[in-house]
């Protein structure tokens, strides 16, 4: 089976509609077609071929002083999903009324797009080959391989009481490969929207390289360091500005770096970031959680801080255009971007490296976590390659070390962007369109054993 | 529904697998959040599906789809074993399993209790989440007031080729209250009885009604104020005095993960990260004092993993994973114990429902209680910090470097519980820090606290567990700005 297409998703969300007696209806269909591989030295170590169908339904009782509301979620079939708008209805009917909430959307246009059927119909004798590449070029450096394939197709379509009916697919394909062995680890990965678009060979030599560089590290003191961030640790920590920071709630309940900042240059001009969905790298759905058409928003233009992405609510709530970031409602979440894309800059990896007097090459943070949200404090540990720069060149390999730094500070320092970008992800959720980042005067305030 | 998984597993077998196990689960949740009066999460959503694992030649396949007839039950198995022998050319070597360890059979398994929470009406639950809000009112510098009831119902049928019926039902209940201030350009944070929404145990309407959680709100309201404009931790060294509700995370991140043998051999390296504690340490290796004893038990009464039986089948159990400060054993799987050469699984291979398939997870991990009293240990400490609540948690891909920070903490000076600290932020290596710890309340202080969003697996699966604490000290410990 293959993920729903538009009049299917469509006709499924209608007979809901149809069955629906509350004031206001929405249906989100998603169905999802995932088939995964992870390996280690023994060959492919676990494995999925795996398909769902979600039927979500949002139901409104409106008044007027606002409306109740709630959500429940069932599976593909009708009966399901039509069980799922009775719960919905049982617990919206007891809700408090939220005065706030603006009438459900109505009819829109959204761009159209296509199922990555490569990525979709991506077999397991296929995935074998890629994962006898990784292990065996391993095994030739005395290396432990652990790493996944996996290609997933989705089709999502929202449709609602009052005439809105969208349709979008998106598909997402990744390789990564951790290669360990004697006193150090390498790092590389792959993410791309079709699987036709990942190279293998690259994601092997890199984790393999990075591995035969990273042995016989040294400790370096805790300090603050010039240091260049590859994509992967410069995703690590952007996706805490889409988490908290870049939506609108946060700067409504003042828990945002952008609350007093906005319309300041706060980094260098050398630093844009948009939220695009449609953007051609790494395109994601062209609508959000309500079926409203996500708007691209440039977040931070040649280092001025604009405004935060919004929802319907948010919108209305501020007087302000809707840019379409809604989580599907009603949510503890507020708006927030989920398709981060940072400008390119103009140097290579190696010309940002040969800027550097003394500091330090960063592949990957771990466990980047956030102390506190108004200058979007950050805690991590760096891993899988960490390297010592000395007048322009790697010098070496250094222990891992343990940053604590406020993102806003990291930002205003950057001081070269690479020009080549990479779709990169990180421990919790979210992918970045990422650029190598040269920031000065990182702080690390403690070290580790390895 | 037992039917069906067994049928899955005919079909398996008779296509080839030399093993198989299907699940078939259903899963109902009810969500509810009020966050400043309104209901920003009433969610009832329930799911229903089919995972099928087999071993062709030595190598694992897993298939899962929703839908519960025994048809698709049958295709999906034909699917799992298709997977298995295509990637089976490219496993180098076969996959064995441990013994049972004294499961297989016909079984069944329900959590206790005393109330059904899905029983309980809408209207009882939103009044009570109105209550919380109410109490939750009354200061300006207030930017969110939250109050959330959380409720799940896992039913499993799992059928092997070994010969296990398994069916369980496991309830669990959640609640908790939280109030964010805001004020002199600082945002703080303070939540009852814990983070993550307020604890959770493997019980009903009881929890809730145990909590009385209304009546803690206007001192969260009153502390996240108090935060704003309450002094910054001081970085140093002090002695560390950890609130349970703190520890459990301390114990969960530290101990648990590096405890999963999975990780240990390096099998979940690429994304969640491997262990210090390798196999060479066990049994000799000084993980803390002497004082430090840590029991993992799937069979204690409302942990969140306390069930019947895993999902290889192997009956739950109970062991010390660390005994008077020294490592004795690993969380382990059928599949990693015969890798480790141990006789036999400790039974904590668990899924995410019926659409992922099973990997090591911690159980219920618990910090056994010592001798002392709070006020005793207060009394003890000359320049301490007492910390409480979860607020942050970071820790390196060995598990060894670590740094916590809490919602709340208050400087102890000779023996007095003094000013109220923004921020603490302590940092330290894994065996130093449990190898500082001088003292541990006793059992009246103790209580199990529920972990509900453990992440682990690629794709990542959420699995809860529960861990018990009671406050402990830790001497000389990195504090950190």
């Amino acid at each position: 089976m293959g993920v729903l297409d538009r009049a299917q998703a469509l006709a499924l969300a209608e007979r809901v509609l149809d069955a629906s007696s509350a004031d206001e209806t929405e249906v989100t269909v998603e169905s999802e077609v995932d088939r995964f591989v992870r390996y280690a030295d023994v060959g492919p170590t676990q494995n999925g071929d795996r398909e769902r169908v979600d039927v979500s339904v949002r139901v409104r009782f409106g008044g007027d002083e606002g409306y109740r509301e709630a959500r429940a979620r069932g599976g593909g079939d009708e009966a399901s999903a039509l069980a799922a708008l009775e719960r919905a209805s049982a617990l919206a009917q007891l809700s408090p009324v939220n005065a706030d909430a603006p009438p459900l959307g109505g009819a829109v246009e959204v761009a159209a797009t296509e199922p990555a059927l490569a990525t979709i119909e991506h077999g397991f004798e296929d995935k074998a080959q890629w994962v006898r590449r990784a292990v065996g070029a391993c095994a030739e450096r005395d290396l432990k391989p652990s790493g996944i394939l996996r290609t997933t197709g989705i089709s999502c379509a929202v449709a609602n009481s009052a005439g809105r009916a969208v349709h979008g697919y998106t598909n997402r394909a990744s390789f990564s490969l951790t290669a360990t062995g004697g006193d150090g680890s390498g790092f590389g990965e792959r993410i791309a929207a079709n699987v036709g678009e990942l190279d293998a060979e690259a994601v092997v030599d890199r984790a393999v390289g990075k591995a035969v560089r990273a042995q016989d590290p040294v400790l370096l003191e805790p300090g603050e360091y010039t240091v260049v961030l590859e994509p992967s640790a410069v995703s690590s920590i952007l996706l805490f500005a889409a988490y908290q920071g870049f939506g609108a709630r946060e700067v409504e309940e003042q828990a945002s770096f952008l609350c007093g900042r906005v319309g300041e240059r706060v980094f260098p001009e050398t630093l844009t970031i948009a939220d695009d969905a449609n953007n051609a790298v790494y395109p994601g759905l062209p609508f959000d959680g309500e079926g409203s058409p996500k708007t691209a928003v440039t977040l931070v233009d040649q280092g001025l801080l604009t405004g935060p992405v919004t929802d319907a609510a948010y919108a209305r709530k501020l007087g302000v255009p809707c840019t379409g970031h809604a989580q599907p409602q009603p949510s503890e979440a507020g708006p927030a971007p989920e398709n981060l894309v940072v400008g390119a800059g103009g140097a290579s990896l190696e010309e940002l490296v040969a800027g550097v007097d003394r500091g330090l090459l960063v592949t990957q943070f771990h466990y980047t976590n956030m102390i506190e949200p108004r200058e979007l404090t950050l805690t991590g540990m760096t891993r899988n390659g960490t390297y010592l720069i000395e007048n322009g060149e790697i010098a070496g390999a250094v222990k891992n070390l343990r940053f604590t730094e406020t993102l806003v500070n990291a930002l205003s320092r950057v001081s070269g962007v690479s020009r080549e970008r990479e779709v990169a992800g990180a421990l919790f959720d979210g992918e970045v369109v990422a650029p190598a980042l040269r920031i000065d005067g990182f702080r690390f305030t403690s070290t580790t054993d390895f | 529904m037992m039917d069906r998984a067994k049928a899955a597993v005919e079909a398996a077998l008779s296509q080839g697998a030399t093993y198989a196990d299907a699940r078939v689960n259903r899963l109902r949740r009810e969500e509810l959040v009020l966050r400043n009066g309104k209901l920003d999460s009433a969610s009832a959503p329930e799911e229903a599906g089919v995972g099928v694992r087999v071993l062709v030649d030595g190598c694992w396949g897993f298939a899962a789809a929703p839908g519960t007839d025994d048809a698709s039950a049958r295709a999906l198995a034909a699917r799992a074993v298709a997977v298995a022998k295509e990637l089976g050319p490219a496993r180098v070597e076969p996959v064995k399993l441990a013994a049972l360890n004294g499961g297989g059979g016909v079984a069944e398994y329900r959590t206790p209790v005393e109330i059904d929470p899905f029983g309980v009406s809408l209207a009882d639950k939103l009044d009570l989440l109105k209550a919380c809000d109410e109490e939750l009112q009354g200061a300006d510098e207030t930017v969110v007031r939250e109050a959330s009831l959380s409720f799940r119902r896992e039913e499993q049928w799992m059928a092997s080729s070994e010969g296990a019926a398994i069916f369980q039902e496991l309830v669990r209940s959640g609640a908790g209250i939280a109030s964010t201030a805001a004020a002199n350009g600082t945002v703080e944070r303070r939540s009852w009885p814990a983070s993550f929404g307020g604890n959770y145990k493997s019980e009903g309407w009881e929890l809730v009604q145990r909590l009385d959680l209304p009546s803690h709100a206007p001192r969260m309201r009153d502390e996240a104020v108090a935060l704003c404009s309450a002094d910054e931790c001081p970085a140093g060294e002090r002695d560390l005095i950890l609130m349970g509700n703190q520890l459990m995370l301390q114990i969960h991140e530290s101990v648990g993960h590096p405890n999963e043998l999975d990780r240990v051999f390096g099998h979940e390296v690429d994304l969640a990260g491997s262990s210090f504690a390798t196999t060479d340490k066990l049994g000799t290796f000084r993980y803390g004092s002497e004082h430090v004893n840590l029991v993992a038990d799937s069979t204690v009464a409302g942990g969140l993993d306390t069930r019947g039986f895993d999902d290889d089948g192997v009956p739950s159990d109970r062991w010390h994973v660390v005994k008077d400060g020294v490592f004795q054993g690993y969380h382990t799987n059928r599949e990693w114990a015969a890798v480790a050469g141990e006789t036999a699984s400790r039974a904590t291979n668990r899924a995410e429902g019926w659409y992922n398939p099973p990997i090591i997870r911690i159980t219920n991990l618990s910090l056994m209680p010592g001798t002392w009293t709070l006020d005793g240990l207060i009394a003890d400490t000359e320049d301490g910090v007492l910390c409480d609540t979860v607020k942050m948690w970071s820790i390196d891909q060995r598990r060894l470097n670590f740094q916590f920070t809490t919602e709340i903490g208050w400087e102890i000076k000779n023996g007095e519980k003094g000013r109220m600290l923004r921020k603490p932020t302590y940092q330290g290596q894994t065996p130093e820090f449990w190898a500082s710890c001088d003292a541990i309340c006793n059992a009246d202080h103790w209580e199990l606290w529920g972990v509900p969003n453990c992440g682990k697996g690629n794709p990542l699966q959420v699995a809860e567990m529960s861990h018990g604490a009671a406050p402990a000290r830790f001497r000389g410990v990195t504090f950190v700005v």
